[in-house]
């Protein structure tokens, strides 16, 4: 495979002028990848070595760079994740200098909730270890469950955020592998929104009880949200000030969650993690997508994309270019 | 904590649509609370008492008092605790009056919501902390913008009084519009003999510096320091050095430009010195009009000036001053006449405004003080005043009386017929509105002692015609008080227009952070009590820009601001508010985001142990809050008004 072997071959580059290169690794079955943190020469072998390659380069390394601040690290991104660094950057909370950023043309990856729902419908439950074997080949994946092959369509299980992605390639990066795929065609619609907002108030609100009902209170979307950086002053479980109260209700998991979505509000990539993270499968990201973009929309700002913009949400204007409050 | 509530009834302002015992009543049940009581007027002398002697008995350690807005009378209330041995702090107010007996009228909500708004009240204090004031010296120094006569009296009491002052003036010279009248009236006394002295003592005077043709860029800080950005714009003329002899006006060969001075009577040249009395006495050049501005050829200016002081090359400057008090002395300009179609929306050159009219009554005007109508030059024998051009009328959105144009169309009439002993005038007029000391004795000399005719009674239209005397204008209007029409042939028709606030008010006052009204004019911290605050601290309001007034009104507020000004200024130093933000600096990651937010410059980055962290300067933070909302982490908060005591608030509200 010519990218992962490119890669490799600046990873083992890099290695030497840095603590640890993080990438992504085989997991603990063939359908799943795990980050790899690469320390020696003989960890790089480990890279992108399980039978998913790329497309299976699921989560996003810049979630553990403010926790690493002060070490030289090198992080291999796909596009999405590139926005991550660049917006950790912007916020003053990492470094730039302390990172070097190996970049690639990403093709998309893996949504394994949608692969689950998928393989529900033909009554195979999903459990580690439960798939034996996977294939990718070209167009299409094919995996053995219970010793049966089922094949599926890639785009099908694609995760949704990549082919409305505008920002394939690493949009920061010191080196890059591979060739820059054509992106400026690709626009966001923002269609899931819309149809949520299609929906009459009270129904978008029952949505929302329901989906909330489900939350576990687990804060795994916390946990992998690269921009999350509170730790352990998390609203949620502070209590000084005592923002959430401890009961198993809907009102307070929905609060939690919109607390993420108000924090998030102009520096949210989009990058998903905190939607693949859940293990309900609840689907948060359309919150943050809806405040990113109301962002855009008002303010004409993608976060991530510039080390040196101000999130506008984070910068005190007195007058702001379209917000006409005054007649001059 | 023990916790004294105080319902007052504001005599029947609250009790006519609150049951104020019964809120009391309620009150005795909440949380903490161990006295409540109800009185006729708690601000009252009798009022405060009894908060002080409850405080005493009761052993009370926090005091809620619900009455009116906190913005009248919370520092009363907070003295009174503090007189009783309490700190100011532990005292929290509700507003049942503006916000609840105001705007309800029914009874048994309004006792509800005030009820409910009390113990939101009580719950944050229970969780309010003692804080102590602190010391910060105070910049002897004061900020007046705007060189009108309003400013101009304020800047030379504080400089009497021992300030320096900063007078900062965007046209070319102050004296504002007293500098363009004639005469004034009650006593019709010469304009710039009276205000010329004035303008050279603020020259002269060793305290004031004094900045004409400049404007505001920014302000920063807070009452005792404020950082002011000031912006001197280009004249192209070295002020250093020219002397204002004027040589470089009579070489100039462009004579077309707008003479902003003699509000367009005329033209002048792009090189000008607006009058001869002006201050500073220094030439600008009109960038707009200078051919060698806009052609790179011509130069005669640079030519004619004996002391070498033209700069085609010269630059707007900006220059930064740290002031203890601003004063805000913008006055007002006329509003835009030409709305009127019936008075020929500007298309008739012989409809001019009543400023106008000053210019061509005065000796050293345009035309030496001969009234002459600028169609043709020729001396008028009947002249109409029109009244209430732009004032008093709703349907241009201008619903308030300018103040001043009764008395001053009074004094152009007399003024008419001294100058003109054959002419008549005539005088259309709504109500006259002649309230001050001989003020109406001088309306009435007009029209006895002068012959002016006063007709009550709106023009409806006027247009030219011809006549066998030549052209005229045809004013055509109703008699209210005959009940009839009215048409007078005139040849000089003046408006007595309406005045505005100042052009770009509003935005002045968004850099002061002042509030100003529909119209622009600057809001006063009290309309009966606080005439000259305003609601920011430090910035005081002289002169028309408050609201319409004449020059004596005028020249009483210029000096009410500076006694305001020296009083806040006397010692030197000031108390600060201890209502700050302050910082977690366990929880601060020091991502800076309270830094960049805050309007006010008041948050540093620290270096704690190597660690990156938040600070606040408390002397400039102005407890807006924006970092608390915006920090993630919860790391900053307001000393008093935490994100526990918010919370504590909404729980009080969702438990009614
Ligand atoms: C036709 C006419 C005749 C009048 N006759 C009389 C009379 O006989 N007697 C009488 O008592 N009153 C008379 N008045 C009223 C009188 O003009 C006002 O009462 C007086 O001028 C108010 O003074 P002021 O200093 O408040 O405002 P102004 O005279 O308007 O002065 C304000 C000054 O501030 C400056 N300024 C404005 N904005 C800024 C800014 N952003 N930065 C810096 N500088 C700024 C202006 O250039 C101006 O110099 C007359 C008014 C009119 C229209
Ligand atoms: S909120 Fe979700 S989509 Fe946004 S940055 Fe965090 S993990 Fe990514
Ligand atoms: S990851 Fe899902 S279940 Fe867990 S806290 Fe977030 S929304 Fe709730
Ligand atoms: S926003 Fe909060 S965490 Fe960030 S620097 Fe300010 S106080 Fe610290
Ligand atoms: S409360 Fe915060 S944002 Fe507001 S002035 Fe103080 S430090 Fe600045």
């Amino acid at each position: 495979m010519a990218l992962r072997e490119q890669l490799k071959k600046m990873i083992l580059e890099v290695l030497p002028g840095v603590d640890c290169v993080i990438g992504w690794g085989a997991g603990y079955d063939a359908l799943h990848a795990a980050p790899l943190f690469m320390r020696a020469p003989e960890d790089v072998e480990r890279f992108l070595s399980g039978p998913l390659g790329a497309f299976g380069a699921v989560q996003n390394p810049a979630l553990f760079l403010p926790e690493l601040a002060g070490k030289k690290i090198g992080l291999v991104v796909k596009g999405c994740d590139s926005r991550s660094v660049v917006q950790l950057a912007a916020e003053n909370l990492i470094k730039r200098e302390e990172v070097v950023i190996i970049g690639f043309p990403c093709e998309g990856v893996i949504d394994l909730h949608k692969l689950r729902n998928k393989l529900a419908a033909h009554f195979v439950v999903n459990e580690p270890g439960g798939v034996t074997a996977v294939n990718l080949a070209g167009d299409h994946l094919a995996l053995t469950a219970g010793g049966q092959e089922y094949t599926f369509k890639r785009d099908e299980i694609m995760a949704d955020k990549c082919p409305r992605c505008r920002e394939p390639n690493a949009v920061i990066s010191d080196c890059f592998a591979g060739i820059e795929r054509r992106a400026d065609n690709i626009a966001d619609d923002y269609e899931d929104i819309a149809a949520l907002e299609r929906m009459s108030l009270e129904d978008r609100f029952r949505f929302w009880e329901q989906e909330m009902s489900r939350c576990v209170r687990c804060y795994a979307c916390r946990n992998a949200c690269p921009l999350c950086v509170c730790r352990d002053h998390c609203a949620g479980a502070s209590r000084d000030p005592h923002w959430l109260t401890q009961a198993d209700s809907t009102r307070d998991k929905f609060m939690f969650q919109l607390i993420h979505t108000l924090h998030l509000a102009g520096r949210c990539t989009g990058c998903g993690e905190c939607q693949r993270a859940c293990p309900l499968g609840i689907p948060v990201l359309l919150l943050k997508r809806s405040l990113g973009r109301a962002v855009e929309e008002m303010f004409d700002y993608r976060a991530g994309l510039d080390t040196e913009a101000k999130p506008p949400l984070l910068t005190f204007r007195v007058e702001e270019r379209k917000i006409k409050e005054r007649e001059w | 904590m023990r916790i004294g509530v105080f319902i007052c009834h504001c005599g029947s302002n609250i009790a006519a649509t609150v049951d104020v015992p019964e809120v009391a009543a309620a009150a005795r049940r909440m949380p903490e609370v161990v006295y409540a009581s109800d009185n006729m007027y708690s601000c009252s002398e009798p009022g405060q008492q009894a908060i002080v002697e409850a405080i005493q008995a009761h052993n009370l350690g926090g005091v809620v008092v619900a009455s009116c807005s906190p913005r009248m009378h919370e520092p009363t209330f907070r003295k009174a605790v503090e007189r009783a041995g309490l700190n100011r702090y532990l005292f929290e107010m509700a507003n049942i009056r503006e916000h609840v007996a105001w705007v309800g009228k029914h009874k048994r909500a309004n006792t509800a919501k005030a009820t409910e708004l009390v113990l939101m009240a009580v719950e944050k204090l229970r969780l309010n902390r003692t804080l102590a004031p602190r010391k910060i010296p105070a910049t002897r120094k004061v900020l007046v913008v705007g060189g009108g006569v309003a400013g101009i009296q304020a800047a030379l009491d504080c400089a009497e009084g021992g300030l320096s002052v900063v007078l900062v003036e965007r046209e070319p010279s102050i004296g504002g519009k007293m500098s363009k009248l004639d005469k004034t009236f009650p006593t019709i006394d010469c304009s710039s003999c009276v205000l010329g002295p004035k303008m050279v003592e603020v020259a002269q005077h060793e305290h004031i510096d004094l900045h004409a043709y400049s404007e505001i860029v920014s302000v920063t800080g807070y009452v005792g320091n404020f950082a002011v950005t000031i912006r001197k714009k280009a004249a192209y003329v070295d002020w250093e050095k020219c002397t204002g002899c004027g040589l470089c006006m009579e070489r100039c060969p462009s004579l077309k430009a707008h003479d902003r001075f003699n509000e367009g009577i005329g033209a002048t040249t792009a090189i000008n010195i607006p009058f001869p009395q002006a201050i500073p006495k220094k030439a600008t050049i009109s960038a707009a009009h200078c051919i060698r501005l806009k052609t790179g050829k011509c130069g005669a200016c640079a030519k004619a000036c004996p002391s070498g002081a033209i700069d085609y090359e010269d630059q707007d400057r900006e220059f930064t001053v740290t002031v203890g008090a601003v004063v805000a002395a913008t006055g007002y300009d006329l509003t835009d006449w030409k709305v009127y179609g019936e008075y020929g929306a500007g298309r008739y050159p012989d409809v001019i405004t009543a400023l106008q009219y000053e210019r061509l009554l005065t000796a050293s005007g345009p035309t030496q003080g001969r009234i002459k109508r600028p169609s043709d030059g020729k001396e008028p024998k009947t002249v109409v005043f029109i009244q209430c051009v732009g004032s008093r009328d709703p349907s241009v959105g201008r619903p308030y009386c300018s103040g001043f144009c009764c008395m001053y169309t009074a004094k152009q009439a007399i003024q008419t017929k001294e100058h003109l002993p054959d002419s008549q005038s005539y005088v259309f007029y709504l109500d006259i509105r002649a309230p001050g000391k001989g003020y109406d004795e001088f309306t009435r000399r007009a029209q006895e002692e002068y012959g002016a005719a006063y007709v009550r009674g709106r023009v409806s239209m006027l247009y030219p015609i011809k006549t066998p005397d030549g052209e005229k204008l045809l004013v055509r209007g109703a008699d209210t008080l005959a009940g009839s029409q009215v048409e007078v042939e005139a040849d000089l028709v003046v408006l007595a227009v309406g005045a505005g606030a100042a052009e770009h008010a509003p935005r002045l006052a968004e850099k002061l952070r002042i509030p100003y009204d529909a119209h622009g004019f600057f809001l006063e911290g009290h309309p009966t009590l606080k005439p000259i605050e305003t609601n920011t601290a430090g910035v005081y309001l002289a002169g028309a820009c408050q609201g319409l007034k004449d020059i004596p009104a005028s020249v009483a507020q210029g000096s009410g601001a500076a006694a305001k000004v020296l009083g806040l200024l006397s010692r030197g130093e000031l108390e600060s508010d201890p209502q700050t933000a302050g910082v977690n600096l366990t929880r601060c990651t020091g991502c800076g985001k309270c830094i960049d937010i805050c309007p006010y410059g008041a948050v540093q980055e620290l270096e704690v142990r190597g660690k990156p962290k938040a600070g606040v300067i408390e002397a400039v933070c102005q407890g807006c809050g924006l970092c608390t909302a915006t920090c993630p982490q919860g790391a900053i908060q307001l000393s008093h008004c935490t994100d526990n005591q918010i919370l504590a608030e909404v729980e009080a509200l969702c438990r009614c």
